[in-house]
């Protein structure tokens, strides 16, 4: 048997007090295609990190084609024949595609472009990818994302790549870009290349991969062809506990009715979407990205444009604004964090109370010792590690920054929360405590629609679930009556 | 929320602990020991001259006070504004076009001119007009007749002449009625209006910056042109020159006089009143909902929609109350130069907002302090006084400032790095 | 502690840099005038225009000459920064200098300054322009702004010889010098010249030679048919018409006469696009305001107004030794 294309061992590496990597070893073989599976923050970004030499690992070898490796910076990886694919593509959106393949890597003749020994690389590469017909002056913007990713892939290729790295290449693709995606990693794998593929999605993984290894917390936890594993053992390696532990079931009755929709429209999407929600219920809302589960949260907390359609909490038509949305009892907990759900440079305090300051004002002024009073109560309740209530957001863990969103929807007096990826980018542990909580709040009769991308935890913490898919909401199952493949099918759906 | 539920995997790192001190640190600390620095640092300095020793003076420290006051007045908005996470380059032109509103307001005797729609000097001057209009009429007719030529016409035009100086004569007696009550109210009136075109002045701003959603540095940018020119039309592109001995509050003009009998408790009333202000606002910063408000708005201004805040009408706030400062900002302008003068407010606008950076205040929004301006101010005015008493030139001062600001900004960065991993 | 020292050898150096810089200015070695050292402190109103560079060479020669006098030359950051200048003053003040020679950027707002200085005890002599209220002034050294200003009338009318159209680029409102200037070359014109007719007098071309040349070229082009010659009244303002004039191709067809001399202008009227320039002597407005302060000093009694001479140089004269030494004259250098 020849030697591996890529080998790693041992590699290590710590940011302060986070070990992030400890003793991961990685194979890769030329010909396969190599799925890296683990939990968020289980490691697999920093150690494609220390492979595309962004960090250096504290210890640990690399060998490519036998030879030592150790690349000091993305582009001594790129040149020595490892490329990543990122979820954000690094592309000049107002260059050619012929352009953006070639940046940085020009042919130069006497200091001048060789523009048409350049074509002719760039023809032959889209060849090899089997896409002959996208031509080279295509401005990039012109095409879809999926076609954007195959530039991308092709750029690699004109570098020689010998590994490439897929990181969830597939989370803004369309079904029909997936495809072909697929199709070219099956391409590269014919022509003798290394792919290293990272997803959340087994299904996809069992698509297009040939063998996986496992992350969590930092370590290899096992390895494997795929033919020869099941998902749950793969699972199991993945999440490391048991499905009762890490779904802890609160029990809750749904109440009277709370929420109402009435053929909901946004700008674009959603499309007519109407439902009810009862007290003390979870409703789980699934589908692809893009279907429109955001969005119809969005709209129904009024942060997009509504186009027509009638919201009801109780008795109250609140205005299409946010304050009054929220006045009605609405809290809304944003996907993205980062950039919208909090502001990341203020306080716990400010994060928590921004929605209902006016709790703590008379005349404008602040009572800022009972504000404190009351965020370090909430803090407490959802166990938020911090030094205290005037520490920064920015400073907390993924985990308790979540919490802190959260507080701020439980410290509004929220009825109905809106949790859009609640537990995207968190720590197991964190996610378990998260669905406590909102068995919890079930409990004490909120109504609670839960969005998210991973159907395991929705059909085990929701008590209904309802499938989007083009902007409408397709069908609301007891959790009960849907399996996994079922809500896929209604997902992915063919047109009505 | 206890019971068996699984242990979280994270803690915070304990490193958050010291990054948290030294973010105080940072944020209040860091220019106030610049200032200390750079005190120290001409203090030593000009002690070892010959004939030094003045700087560590009383009289210095309130001169540069009197000096500082109006840069510091101004950037105590521009703070509200850059913690709101914008920008207002009109600063100094919508200054200098405070002052001038000022200046032409007591110029003119507002009260007088708002009552009578006439001013004492504006008659006079129209009967001299019309008596040198009389005059040279007078004179054509005497030629005329000299030469025996016909004189109905300019006959007929020295009666209306006549007629008009008589009824503008009238019209003094009715003018000077009205001033002799309503004069003295002329002062209040132009303060008002003076700090009045403040108010506007950042609401116009904060206006467009809301529903035109144009980043504030381009439409600051455009309000900057048009506040100069609209100050250059009210002075008619000169300077407006109130009379100092009859129409100058003697308050006013000794606003930030460091002379003896014009200082309050050891310092002119313009620094106190700067240092209320001062208090004033870092109370409406800590303490106010609406203080809140300008840092969520500077910190994540998506965040501040989706938790209800009304981000229009709060940027609007926020640019109306910079606008106020601005306008008293105006009224010392004016107390110092006892003129109004629209291009005495070009460039000001880059000391403004270089105070709030030397005292911290990010231009990428949600940080900055009322301290810390106040202490940049002080900086660059304290660096400014004493190149002159060292005797240093224009460019090496103009060097030390620019190496102060990069300085500053450096800092704001490496903070940022710190807490951006 | 090794930053607090090295903050100290770094003040260390500087403040022995400066007194060593200064040393040069005072001329303190020899000691040929009087027992007694003055520092004079001169504040211009910019320290950028050639103009000024004359002035300071005026002050230092005077220094020199006296040998017990220390010169500080500090102006404001830019040009029309009236609180820049009312800062240096009251910096000046504060200092404690012996006497302070001015050149108000404004006549009005460095009245109660000047009132200041006079109350601490610093003597001012006021240099190039006038304030409003001079009761508090040692003695006001500058040149006859209003002759200059009708010299160059009296030019003017030569060169149209008698009749035309002519147009007053004025400076900048509040600047007392130029202000005299404009009075005078328009009284007089008015008055020797009554067939000369003015086609604008209230135009200002502002601070710059690129606000002058931009104002200059909007002028022109309207009046192109029509104007005869026009009037410069400072060199910044100068600079910027014969700009224009290049720029509307009326060069050396209009007759122009400028205000203060720099390198464009000299080879204008070497050229014969330039027609007149007035001269002051800066050099001359240096030395006698510093000459003046340290009268002042020690104790003799001045006349309120001193004169620095204005004088017309054409291409006709400007090759003699008196105007070459006007037209080019000594500036300062460190």
């Amino acid at each position: 048997m020849p030697a591996p294309l890529l080998q790693m061992w041992g590699i290590s590496k710590r940011f302060g007090a986070t070990q992030a990597l400890k003793d991961v070893s990685l194979t890769v073989e030329s010909g396969r295609v190599l799925s890296l599976i683990g939990e968020n923050g289980a490691g697999k970004s920093t150690l494609m990190k220390v492979l595309s030499g962004a960090h250096q690992p504290d210890a640990g070898e690399m060998t490519l084609e036998g030879h030592r490796y150790a690349p000091d910076g993305p582009n001594a990886a790129r040149l020595a024949g490892v490329s990543m694919i990122y979820q954000e593509l690094n592309l000049a959106p107002d260059l050619t595609v012929e352009d953006n393949i070639m940046l940085g890597q020009e042919v130069r003749r006497l200091g001048l472009l060789d523009r048409t020994t350049q074509r002719r690389k760039v023809r032959e590469v889209l060849d090899r990818l089997g896409h002959p017909d996208l031509r080279p002056d295509t401005p990039l913007q012109s095409l879809s994302i999926g076609l954007q990713q195959l530039v991308e892939i092709a750029r690699a290729l004109v570098n020689d790549a010998k590994v490439i790295v897929f990181d969830e290449p597939t989370s803004s693709l369309t079904q029909h870009d997936v495809e072909r995606l697929f199709q070219v990693i099956r391409r590269l794998k014919d022509s003798g290349i290394g792919v290293v593929y990272i997803s959340h999605f087994l299904e996809e993984v069992r698509e297009v991969c040939d063998c996986y290894s496992v992350l969590r917390d930092g370590h290899s936890v096992g390895e494997g062809d795929l033919d020869k594993s099941k998902d749950q053992e793969i699972v199991g390696l993945m999440v490391g506990r048991s499905v009762e532990e890490l779904f802890p079931v609160v029990p809750h009755q749904p109440g009277d009715v709370l929420l109402k929709l009435d053929g909901l429209n946004g700008r674009r999407i959603p499309r007519d979407v109407s439902f009810e929600l009862r007290r003390g219920e979870i409703l789980g809302i699934a589908g692809l990205v893009g279907a429109g589960r955001t969005e119809l949260l969005r709209c129904l907390f009024a942060l997009d444009p509504v186009s027509s359609g009638k919201v009801q909490v109780e008795k109250v038509h609140p205005a299409p604004m946010p304050s009054a949305r929220i006045r009605a009892g609405l809290g809304f907990v944003s996907e993205d964090r980062k950039d919208e759900g909090l502001a990341q440079t203020r306080s716990i305090a400010d994060n928590t109370t921004y929605s209902s300051l006016s709790r703590y004002s008379r005349f404008g002024w602040l009572n800022l010792r009972r504000r404190t009073k009351s965020v370090s109560d909430w803090m407490e309740k959802l166990n938020i590690k911090a030094i205290g209530p005037e520490q920064n957001v920015d400073e907390l863990s993924g985990g308790n920054q979540q919490k802190v969103a959260l507080a701020r929807v439980l410290h509004q007096q929220a009825d109905v929360l809106l949790l859009d990826e609640p537990t995207r980018g968190i720590d197991v542990g964190t996610k378990a405590e998260i669905y406590r909580l909102m068995g919890e709040l079930a409990a004490e009769g909120k109504a609670i629609i839960f969005v998210s991308s991973y159907l395991t935890e929705l059909l085990a913490v929701c008590d209904r679930v309802g499938v989007m898919s083009r902007g409408q909401l397709r069908e609301i199952r007891p959790v009960a009556d849907w399996t996994e493949e079922e809500v896929l099918t209604v997902a992915i759906g063919s047109e009505d | 929320m206890s019971g068996a539920q699984p242990k979280p995997t994270e803690d915070t790192p304990r490193l958050a602990k010291h990054a948290y001190v030294t973010r105080l640190l940072g944020t209040a600390l860091g220019p106030f020991l610049a200032l200390g620095i750079v005190v120290l640092f001409f203090a030593v300095a000009d002690s070892m001259q010959d004939d030094g020793g003045a700087f560590m003076t009383v009289r210095n420290f309130r001169t540069i006070s009197a000096q500082t006051a109006t840069v510091a007045v101004a950037a105590l908005g521009m703070t509200v504004i850059i913690i709101a996470g914008g920008i207002d380059l009109s600063a100094g032109t919508a200054l200098a076009l405070c002052a001038t509103v000022l200046a032409w307001s007591l110029k003119e005797d507002v009260a007088v001119l708002v009552v009578a729609g006439n001013n004492v000097q504006g008659v006079e001057s129209e009967i001299e007009e019309l008596q040198e209009k009389l005059d040279r009429v007078t004179r054509e007719i005497d030629r005329k007749e000299a030469t025996d030529s016909d004189t109905t016409e300019a006959m007929e035009e020295r009666d209306t002449l006549e007629k008009g100086i008589a009824a503008q004569q009238e019209e003094l007696k009715r003018v000077t009625k009205i001033a002799a009550s309503t004069s003295r109210y002329s002062p209040t009136l132009a303060l008002a209006l003076g700090i009045g075109a403040g108010c506007l002045c950042g609401f116009v701003n904060g206006f467009l910056i809301s529903y035109l959603r144009v980043v504030p540095f381009i439409v600051t940018l455009g309000t900057m042109r048009l506040y100069l020119g609209v100050s250059k039309q009210i002075a008619s592109e000169t300077t407006v020159r109130p009379d100092r001995e009859t129409q100058v509050p003697e308050w006013l003009g000794d606003f930030l006089s460091i002379r003896g009998k014009a200082l309050w408790a050891g310092l002119p009333i313009g620094v106190w009143l700067t240092l209320v202000l001062a208090l004033l606002l870092a109370a409406v910063l800590r303490y106010t909902v609406f203080g809140r408000y300008v840092f969520a708005l500077g910190s994540n201004e998506t965040t501040a929609r989706l938790c209800g805040i009304n981000v229009r009408w709060n940027k609007i706030a926020v640019y109306t109350l910079a606008g106020f400062f601005v306008g008293i900002a105006g009224l010392y302008q004016f107390s110092r130069l006892s003129v109004g003068n629209p291009t005495s407010g070009i460039g000001l606008e880059l000391n403004i907002i270089a105070a709030v950076v030397i005292g911290g205040g990010s231009l990428s929004g949600g940080r900055g302090s009322v301290l810390g301006t106040l202490t940049g101010a002080a900086i660059m005015a304290v660096i400014t006084s004493g190149c002159t008493q060292l005797g240093l030139k224009n460019p090496v001062q103009d060097i030390i400032l620019g190496i102060i600001i990069v300085a500053a900004v450096t800092l704001d960065q490496l903070r940022q790095r710190r807490f951006a991993d | 502690m090794m930053r607090s020292r090295f903050l100290f050898m770094t003040a260390l150096c500087v403040s022995l840099g400066c007194s060593k810089s200064s040393d040069n200015g005072s001329g303190s070695a020899g000691g040929s005038g009087g027992d007694k050292q003055y520092q004079i402190a001169v504040i211009p109103k910019g320290t950028t225009h050639e103009f000024w560079k004359s002035v300071h060479a005026g002050a230092q020669n005077a220094a020199e000459e006296l040998g017990n006098v220390e010169v500080l030359w500090k102006g404001p950051l830019q040009e029309s920064d009236r609180d820049g200048q009312i800062a240096v003053v009251q910096d000046f003040i504060t200092k404690g200098v012996d006497g302070i020679c001015l050149a108000p950027l404004d006549s009005q707002a460095l009245v109660p300054y000047v009132e200041e200085a006079k109350e601490e005890g610093v003597p001012v002599v006021v240099f190039d322009s006038g304030l409003d209220d001079e009761s508090n002034i040692v003695t006001y050294v500058a040149t006859k702004n209003y002759n200059g200003g009708a010299l160059a009338a009296r030019r003017m009318g030569e060169l149209l010889e008698g009749k035309g159209q002519v147009i007053l680029m004025r400076y900048t409102p509040g600047s007392e010098s130029t202000t005299q200037r404009e009075e005078g070359f328009l009284e007089t014109l008015r008055k020797d010249f009554p067939q000369i007719e003015f086609l604008t007098t209230d135009e200002y071309g502002g601070t710059t030679p690129e606000s002058s040349l931009d104002k200059a070229t909007q002028l022109l082009e309207k009046f192109k048919d029509e104007v005869d010659g026009i009037f410069a009244v400072c060199e910044p303002n100068a600079t910027g018409v014969l700009g224009a004039l290049e720029e509307t191709e009326l060069a050396g067809k209009v007759k122009f006469v400028a205000f203060d001399p720099n390198a464009p202008l000299v080879k204008g009227l070497a050229d014969g696009t330039v027609h007149g320039i007035v001269l002051q002597d800066p050099v001359t407005m240096g030395y006698e305001a510093v000459m003046a302060m340290v009268q002042h000093l020690e104790g003799n009694s001045l006349e309120k107004r001193i004169g620095t001479g204005e004088y017309i140089a054409t291409p006709e004269n400007m090759n003699t030794d008196e105007m070459k030494t006007l037209l080019n004259p000594e500036q300062f250098e460190d």
